[in-house]
């Protein structure tokens, strides 16, 4: 009987070593060896699809021919949380790939948890500086002081309006409001409403790219201290900033405005697309939007009107390239990295598709001529960044929070924004043990 | 080795080479049962197992975190947002679960009435179960919107002024639970096999009674519907509890408008997956655990004395 036990037991085991050896085969894959003697196979995860994955395509084809030691294996991993879910699992699991694209608002975070290689002193070696990138580019690929990823491409918000929607109200369509009192007169003359239903609507602040952080920032607030690193939400002109919302809901009936909002469509439903919005704030991103599905629309953009009518600015995101901690050919990787960061990388990487973080690059693409894009350009070097903090998300969450509280009534900005700062900062406190 | 006795017949065998015999069997079929049990332990028992140990340490994923005792739960009790995302979830329980029962055996009820092409109705409220949730959303998305859509475009053509639906804090809990109901066909193709179980005589012998359509559904057909309807109350509760895709999609995870969707295990997620919170995730996933834990407890002791199986 003890025999039956031991062999049961036995097997057991066998099982459990087997299944083990299985997981380890699993762990194993993916990292990529090299196939040929001498030659390194770099494995990257990205999001891309269509143009950008044209361009990357192009970029590893070029920089291969450069580097015969190198290859560069392309892994398509699905884009947003869901590839953030993947690269967490693989970092957390000990097998990361040799790098990634990655959005650099998580930078701070990943960064926090020690998660990312850091990359100073290849940056210094391969003689990639702040200078040869707008400064909010460097800020959000750096922590505490650290470069950590190289960023790749950008994005800006402008105030975009419809021309023919000015001329029909009597405003001077290649006139557009400059301070924050002419944008609230021309959102009135372009507002149709009916009831408790809009048939046109001129403006509505935080629609679309128009919110807090925008607002914040082209009212002159500061949304972090930079010499403590501490939350300042409610910052006084942060304050002014979400009372001009405040004050905007309440004038057009919030819950109205929230009917419209909420139900705004994307694409050839995008209300600003089909006419429906004079006045919106959002991104170059919408530009091949508007191409799409509405070319004829006779629209233009301008810098976001500020209290003032000058200093004008507004904030960027983009991806980045990073490393992985635990990555196997890190050293390997960079090489792409720093190819990617450079001049000749960037011209490739962001063809007929992204704005780059270098200024030249846009430059040579002709951004500077065309009348949509020239506003862009003109406005990075003084664009903003997100603070760069482990809790990057809870402060975007909490001032969305905010935003929703204040303009419905629940709650006057300051009271809110002091909430904000108070639960960010209290978050963050664990970083600094 | 003597060779397996499972063979011989069993009267032929002594009584101790039998006990031997049927244990070799049992440990066989352990040893068949392994590779499942395995996987079990693997898969569910540890990793529940660690959760209980993360929920009271501030692991991360990425980083193993500390062990803080009950400060993760006692952060939980003072959270608004997960009182929030409690009462949000409660409330589409209690008003889903009991109108999808109602809904459910409504809609058997007709669909198991003979009428010619009954098998194309039947097909019809099964389809829309098909259709994977973020498709739904989005569907629903265009039908409920406020300005555009068709469903208030229908109100306003007899005159109603139709409401935000999604848009309004007031109106997107009822939304979600209207969309929810949607995808009652699978409850519904139980209640038909449970409705096709109940024997015709105590129908006949109703009738012989003189008993009314209205008499034989309630003293027949729903006594005799109870264990298919309290399997249907279980599942339904565990599910209502569970709500996540829809809001999700139809929020981007946001839980829009003021949190008024924000589900428990939507703000589970975000706390485990976008804030890295995980050991807080844990401790709110074992509250989930124990509040269903409880609730399907209650309807197990309390389903003695409305559930009644046939022949008992």
């Amino acid at each position: 009987m003890k025999k039956t036990w031991k062999t049961a037991m036995l097997t057991l085991v066998n099982l459990l070593t087997a299944s083990l050896f299985v997981t380890a085969c699993g762990t194993s894959t993916g990292t990529g060896n090299a196939d040929e003697p001498g030659v390194t196979t770099v494995t990257l995860w990205h999001g891309l699809t269509s143009i950008d994955l044209d361009n990357m395509n192009n970029v590893v084809k070029v920089f291969e021919e450069k580097n015969p030691t190198v290859k560069i294996k392309l892994v398509y991993t699905e884009s947003s949380e869901g590839s953030d879910q993947k690269l967490l699992t693989a970092v957390a699991g000990g097998n990361p790939p040799d790098a990634a694209l990655f959005d650099r608002f998580k930078v701070g975070t990943w960064a926090a948890q020690g998660s990312l290689t850091d990359l100073s002193d290849m940056a210094e070696k391969s003689g990639i500086r702040k200078e040869m990138y707008y400064p909010f580019a460097w800020d959000e690929s750096s922590y505490q002081g650290k470069l950590y990823a190289i960023p790749l491409d950008t994005d800006a918000r402008l105030l975009f309006y419809n021309k023919d929607h000015f001329k029909e109200v009597g405003l001077d369509p290649e006139n557009p409001p400059k301070t924050i009192a002419e944008l609230e007169s021309a959102a009135e003359k372009l507002t149709i409403k009916e009831g408790k239903r809009f048939k046109r609507v001129g403006f509505i602040p935080w629609y679309s790219q128009g919110w807090l952080y925008t607002w914040g920032w082209v009212f002159g607030g500061q949304f972090q201290d930079a010499a403590t690193g501490k939350i300042t939400a409610n910052d006084p002109k942060v304050v002014e900033a979400l009372q001009w919302m405040t004050d905007f809901g309440k004038k057009y009936n919030v819950e109205d405005i929230t009917g419209f909002t909420s139900a705004a469509g994307t694409e050839e439903m995008d209300p600003f697309i089909s006419g429906q919005i004079s006045m919106k704030v959002t991104g170059n991103f919408a530009v091949k939007g508007i191409k799409k599905f509405n070319p004829k629309l006779n629209y233009g953009v301008t810098q976001i009107p500020s209290p003032s009518g000058k200093d004008f600015t507004t904030w960027s995101g983009g991806g980045s390239i990073i490393i992985p901690k635990g990555a196997k050919n890190a050293e390997v990787a960079w090489k792409f990295l720093e190819f990617l960061g450079k001049e000749e990388g960037q011209e490739l990487v962001n063809k007929d598709s992204n704005l780059s973080v270098i200024d030249a690059v846009n430059v040579k693409y002709g951004y500077k001529d065309d009348p949509i894009m020239k506003e862009f350009i003109n406005v990075l070097p003084n664009s903003h960044n997100r603070p760069v903090i482990p809790e990057g998300q809870l402060l975007w969450n909490e001032l969305a929070s905010a935003t929703e509280k204040s303009t419905h009534g629940n709650g006057t900005p300051k009271e809110n924004l002091d909430r904000v700062t108070e639960t960010v900062n209290k978050a963050l406190e664990k970083y600094n043990k | 080795m003597e060779k397996l006795a499972g063979a011989a017949p069993a009267a032929a065998v002594p009584a101790t080479r039998r006990k031997r015999s049927l244990r070799r069997i049992g440990i066989t079929g352990w040893l068949f049962a392994s590779p499942w049990i395995l996987g079990l332990l693997c898969f569910y028992a540890v990793p529940m197992l660690s959760s209980i140990y993360f929920s009271f340490t501030t692991y991360s994923i990425l980083q193993p975190g500390e062990f803080v005792g009950l400060s993760n739960y006692v952060e939980l009790f003072n959270d608004p947002l997960f009182w929030k995302s409690i009462y949000n979830t409660i409330y589409f329980a209690v008003f889903f679960v009991p109108l999808s029962i109602f809904v459910g055996v409504s809609l058997a009820m007709m669909l198991n009435m003979k009428v010619k092409g009954m098998a194309m109705f039947r097909t019809i409220f099964f389809l829309p179960t098909l259709v994977p949730q973020v498709a739904l959303s989005v569907l629903w998305m265009w039908l409920l919107h406020p300005n555009f859509g068709l469903v208030n475009g229908m109100l306003a053509s007899i005159g109603i002024d139709g409401p935000p639906w999604l848009g309004g804090e007031a109106w997107s809990k009822p939304s979600l639970i209207l969309m929810s109901l949607w995808g009652i066909g699978q409850a519904v193709v139980i209640y038909l096999a449970g409705l096709g179980d109940i024997s015709e005589e105590y129908y006949e012998a109703a009738a012989i009674d003189g008993a009314s359509w209205f008499q034989k559904t309630r003293a027949v057909t729903l006594p005799l519907l109870t264990p298919v309807i309290f399997y249907n109350l279980v599942m339904g509760t565990i599910g209502a509890f569970q709500q996540f895709t829809l809001p999700y999609t139809l929020t981007k995870g946001q839980g829009t408008p003021s949190n008024s969707m924000t589900f428990y295990v939507m703000y589970l997620y975000e706390n485990g997956f976008r804030y890295f919170k995980m050991g807080y995730a844990s401790a709110m996933a074992w509250i989930l655990f124990v509040i269903v834990m409880a609730l399907t407890a209650l309807i197990f002791v309390t389903s003695k004395r409305w559930v009644h199986y046939q022949g008992k």
